[in-house]
């Protein structure tokens, strides 16, 4: 029987070799999309709807916040298909669920590919970076992969807001400036290694050099809820400053450990440590004591006209929902696609290198108040802007922070890329 | 020195609750021959139970239900799943828990959400402060009712009659089942107790400095693995041992890291398990492990 | 009559293989590439936990290895990160040859340890080659990780490029489509080689170990060296896994290979059925497509809430699925899914069921608190065949 197993397979190798091999490509020269009237289109436009793609995880660790995301998103576009669409297109978001794991990213943006025209989000560090360099070479847009500086490689990436890098130096330079540290000063670097603690990290190192002062820097990782080894640490160290780049978990030890020391400095966290249920925590006293945030994105609090109609759609949406950062964020990358569309209908390209190119030519863009200021996203390299919001906690403010101002300092300025 | 002291301190009271933990592993191991992947998700149960509880009834009664709970839980995934396994060996009673994992975690996930939910304890963030050592108070009670726990649990097994059977079914449990021990009881008696001693530690990891319940507790059963490894698979002393080992020589890695910087940073996260990796080098079945008796 | 219908299967099952690519979609395509990468390390995990009695959980650490391996020495020279700018057929063995040193060096443990007992031990290399992988930036890009650079041989490249179009039957065959045969063909290799020990002398020699070490020392079998020679051929075998997984991701970081690549990997081989080379292709395939499967198709189903509204959602329902299917398989399939292909097969020739199933095994309550091994395999009909 060996042998009839040996022929069936020797039949199918020289099918498979037979079988036409061509290397002439007929499609050769000709472009991929067909032209729609005036607007050329590709995958995932039709005559009548526009189709973009979010990969999230829905039910993995950062599940709770990835759905208060795809409520909100979804809000947005109804609310702008109601006002009619964008080129005259309804937009329809098609969600799915990679569950924080890179391989199920990769293999539902395969699947997901030729079926939109721009990733809204791709939600996570591990498995943004495993799809980033895909949606690259495919040149599809993609937004909504956070803030880590790696994705200022990447031309089809449209960072929201600055980089964690930015805060990172930004949350120096506000300590020096606004909350009294002196050059010799030591800041403790607590973080997560990875895309996002470590560059907190890379920004906070070049701000001290900048600035005269010193950094403890001090790893840990998701796992670590119990901060008392680090604060012993820190304290051990004399630090006159705490700079956090984690969750809120680590969050809230970090600051009622400090406290329980009588260790009496602030804290300033990057833009995902925060979140409003920490008010309620023992940790809560502490925080409202010493903890402020830097962030790409405006506080949920906000009294600006793109943050008050994010609040206005998600309480529409979800009454009971958890009031974070999610909120102005959601709605802040829907804007920035909902531009880039719009420009990419109005250069009469809609298809996703279209789309790329339409957001690569956005200067200037004024997001009424979600951002600290217009965003320039010409430069593949460069941030679109180097000012963060600055904020701490409050007991009163909805979402359970206040926002002090903005801040663009001499060492986030100074920061270079690459 | 204070400084040295104080890390030390941590690292007891840590460990000790890690003790708690890894005794669940052996406990389960030696009664029923399973390695409890599932652990983790059993104490964010009792955990989790104790934190949704304690505002309508009361912390005190709230613990009760939580390591009742927790520990029926346990006895619940012993007869309903282990005990109808289609093949019963270690490996696949492995991945069972790994799939009783999975559907725990994934329910309390959903529960939970991103919200940090308090434990609402009566100790809240207090510390004690002695000999220059501040303490959280939370810290020191666990440390002191784990050796109270460590000291009922050295008099059931030497003292009383079911302590002595669980042991006679632990070290052969086919002549223990035909000197009339009931093997199943054993086993659910063994499930009962891992249960109860991981609410017991989840409910001091979810209190200061921790800041209360998140998905990511689940976790921290992984941590007590190097431990009950390092002591020996089956030695409920070992496990103790490995679990203060473990404790000490973690928060020593983070306190003194900045002059450990040569090795990379995150030290924290890899010293248990090259501690671990170094002891079954030198004692292949860990430090107070059983010596097999096959030598080849 | 029952060797041919054995084979048939196999046959038919490489013909859908050789020509799925003509009909599948990208999405499945990607899926397949992981799927069989996946198989890779499955089948050379099932060697050591069923042929030999060891366990270990250490396979992704052996995955990274492989997988860093090749994109080191296949990089390029002045790269991004490090690369020594080799032919990528060379990386590709050298992927299994590093880690089957690395195996090696760990000898000192896995010549000692038993069963669960190593596998235990072996949770401590994940945890090691993270701390590597992230603190090595030179080599591995640190926490970014680091491109891979495209498998090619001279004058074709398993890219979308070089040459830049390629046709059979008139459906463009790019990277993914190319990548496939090479998987294929590794996987196929894998798999007769793995049969091929099993059936060797050495492989009766570790299933002798696994019996009984006494015994097997008796026999004149050097027990430690037995184990050592499992323990380095299945790293081998994990090895070339990871540079596979490597090739099917394009860019790797040091996320890819957490303790979840290990234990996913034993999910396989258990649920496949310990020590069947076939359980193991069927039990990776499974792993590995089923999430995939549930969370594309779930979402159609009518009583599910929509995401953020609180209620049921798709992507749990997928989950608690995936959970409930191992579960079930664990309760209800004796064997795991080959015991249950055999089973099934053996009643197709009227023969009794029983024997295709795995020896009785001692109920639950009276395990040996030392099991001697952890997945007790079916004396399956391909150790004898």
């Amino acid at each position: 029987m060996k042998h009839r197993t040996r022929t069936t397979l020797a039949l199918a190798g020289t099918i498979a070799l037979l079988a036409a091999c061509s290397t002439e490509d007929p499609d050769a020269g000709g472009g991929g999309g067909s032209a729609e009237g005036d607007v050329e289109t590709g995958s995932g436009v039709t005559d009548d709807t526009i189709t973009v793609g979010m990969l999230t995880d829905l039910s993995g660790p950062f599940a709770a916040g990835a759905a208060v995301q795809v409520t909100q998103t979804q809000a947005f576009y109804d609310r702008l298909n109601e006002e009619g669409g964008v080129c005259g297109r309804d937009v329809e978001v098609e969600v799915q669920d990679h569950g924080y794991d890179p391989q199920r990213a990769v293999s539902l943006y395969r699947s997901m590919a030729p079926n939109i025209v721009a990733l809204q989000q791709v939600l996570g560090g591990p498995t943004s970076a495993a799809v980033l360099p895909l949606a690259e070479a495919d040149g599809m847009y993609l937004g909504g992969h956070g803030w880590a500086g790696v994705a200022l490689e990447y031309e089809n990436a449209q960072i929201p807001g600055t980089t964690y890098s930015i805060e990172g130096a930004n949350a120096v330079d506000y300590l020096v400036d606004e909350l009294g540290l002196a050059e010799g000063d030591k800041i403790g670097v607590v973080y997560f290694v990875g895309d996002y603690g470590s560059n907190s990290l890379e920004g906070a190192q070049h701000a001290a050099e900048e600035r005269g002062l010193e950094i403890v820097p001090q790893e840990i990782t998701p796992r670590d809820t119990d901060l008392s080894a680090q604060v012993s640490a820190l304290q051990q160290a004399g630090v006159s400053g705490v700079i956090l780049a984690a969750a809120p978990a680590q969050l809230a030890s970090l600051a009622g450990v400090m406290a329980s020391q009588g260790m009496d400095v602030p804290i300033v966290g990057n833009t995902p440590t925060f979140g409003p249920s920490l008010l309620e925590t023992t940790a809560g006293p502490a925080l409202l004591e010493n903890f402020y945030t830097v962030t790409s994105i405006a506080p949920y609090s906000l009294d600006e006209p793109g943050v008050e109609e994010a609040r206005e759609l998600y309480e529409a949406a979800d009454p009971d929902g958890e009031l974070g950062w999610e909120v102005p964020l959601a709605s802040a990358q829907a804007r920035l696609l909902t531009t880039a569309l719009e420009r990419a209908c109005e250069e009469g390209d809609l298809t996703p290198e279209g789309v790329v190119a339409a957001m690569r030519q956005t200067s200037d863009l004024d997001t009424e108040g979600l951002f600290a200021t217009p965003l320039d996203y010409t430069e593949v390299t460069e941030p679109p802007t180097r000012t963060v919001y600055v904020s701490r906690a409050s007991a009163d403010a909805p979402g359970g922070l206040e926002v002090l101002g903005t801040v663009e300092g001499p060492s986030a300025q100074s920061y270079t890329f690459g | 020195m204070s400084y040295f002291l104080t890390q030390l301190a941590n690292g007891l009271s840590y460990g000790l609750i890690l003790g708690l933990i890894a005794v669940g592993f052996v406990i389960v191991f030696t009664s029923t021959g399973v390695l409890n992947f599932a652990h983790g998700s059993v104490l964010l149960t009792g955990a989790y139970l104790v934190a949704v509880l304690q505002d309508p009834i009361g912390f005190w009664a709230a613990v009760l239900v939580g390591i009742a709970g927790a520990a029926l839980l346990g006895v619940l995934i012993n007869a309903v799943l282990v005990r109808n396994l289609a093949e019963a060996n270690p490996g696949t009673a492995a991945i069972l828990m790994l799939g009783v994992d999975i559907l725990l975690l994934t329910e309390l996930t959903r529960r939970i959400g991103n919200r940090v939910l308090p434990i609402g304890a009566p100790w809240g963030a207090d510390v004690v402060t002695f000999g220059g050592i501040t303490l959280p108070t939370s810290r020191a009670i666990a440390a002191g009712l784990a050796v109270v726990v460590f000291g009922v649990l050295w008099f059931l097994f030497a003292r009383t009659g079911a302590g002595v059977a669980m042991r006679a079914a632990a070290a052969d449990g086919d002549t223990a089942s035909l000197m009339g021990i009931r093997l199943t009881r054993t086993g659910a008696a063994g499930w009962a107790l891992a249960g109860a001693l991981a609410a017991i530690a989840g409910i001091f990891l979810a209190s200061f400095p921790s800041p209360g319940i998140a998905p990511t507790l689940a976790l921290t059963a992984f941590a007590a693995i190097p431990a009950w490894v390092l002591g020996g698979f089956d030695s409920v002393v070992g496990a103790i041992v490995g679990g203060l080992i473990i404790g000490v020589v973690t928060a020593l890695a983070v306190g003194y890291e900045s002059d450990l910087h040569f090795l990379g940073r995150g030290l924290g996260e890899v010293v248990p398990y090259a501690v671990m990796i170094l002891v079954l080098l030198v004692r292949p079945s860990g430090l107070f492990g059983r010596q097999e008796a096959v030598r080849v | 009559m029952s060797d041919l219908l054995r084979r048939l299967p196999l046959a038919l099952g490489v013909l859908v293989a050789a020509l799925l690519p003509l009909l599948a979609t990208d999405f499945w395509l990607q899926a397949g590439l992981f799927a069989m990468a996946a198989v890779v390390g499955a089948i050379g995990l099932t060697l050591l936990v069923g042929v030999a009695g060891q366990l270990s959980l250490g396979h992704a650490f052996f995955a990274a290895l492989g997988a860093y391996t090749y994109a080191w020495t296949a990089g390029e020279i002045g790269g991004r990160a490090a690369g020594l700018g080799l032919p990528p057929v060379l990386a590709l063995v050298l992927a299994g040859v590093v880690a089957a040193l690395a195996g090696a060096l760990f000898s000192p443990i896995s010549g000692r340890l038993r069963g669960i007992y190593l596998g235990l031990a072996t949770v401590g290399l994940v945890f090691l080659a993270r701390h590597l992988m992230v603190n090595l930036e030179t080599v591995t890009g640190g926490f970014n990780g680091r491109t891979v650079a495209p498998f090619a041989v001279p004058g074709f490249s398993f890219s979308n490029s070089d040459p830049d179009y390629v046709a059979v039957a008139g459906v463009e065959f790019e990277g993914l489509h190319r990548l496939w045969y090479l998987f294929l063909a590794v996987v196929l290799l894998a798999a007769w080689l793995g049969r091929n020990l099993k059936a060797s002398r050495t492989g009766r020699a570790l299933a002798n170990v696994r019996d009984s070490e006494a015994a097997a020392a008796a026999m004149g079998v050097h027990v430690a060296r037995a184990k050592v020679t499992a323990f380095v051929l299945s790293s081998a075998y994990a090895g070339i896994a990871g540079a596979l997984m490597a090739l099917a991701y394009g860019r790797i970081a040091p996320d890819l290979f957490g303790l979840q690549l290990s234990i996913d990997f034993l999910i396989m081989i258990v649920l496949g059925g310990v020590g069947s080379i076939a359980g193991a292709a069927a039990g990776a395939t499974f792993v590995v497509l089923l999430p995939l499967v549930l969370v594309q198709y779930s979402s159609e189903l009518p009583f599910l809430a929509s995401p953020g509204s609180g209620g049921l959602e798709a992507a749990t329902l997928a989950r608690l699925l995936y959970a409930a299917a191992i579960i079930a398989v664990l309760l209800f399939l004796r064997g795991g899914l080959a015991g249950a292909a055999s089973r099934l097969r053996h009643r197709r020739d009227h023969s009794p069921p029983d024997t295709g199933g795995p020896p009785p095994v001692p109920p639950p309550d009276s395990t040996d608190p030392a099991p001697a091994h952890p997945g007790v395999p079916p004396r399956s009909k391909e150790t004898t065949s």
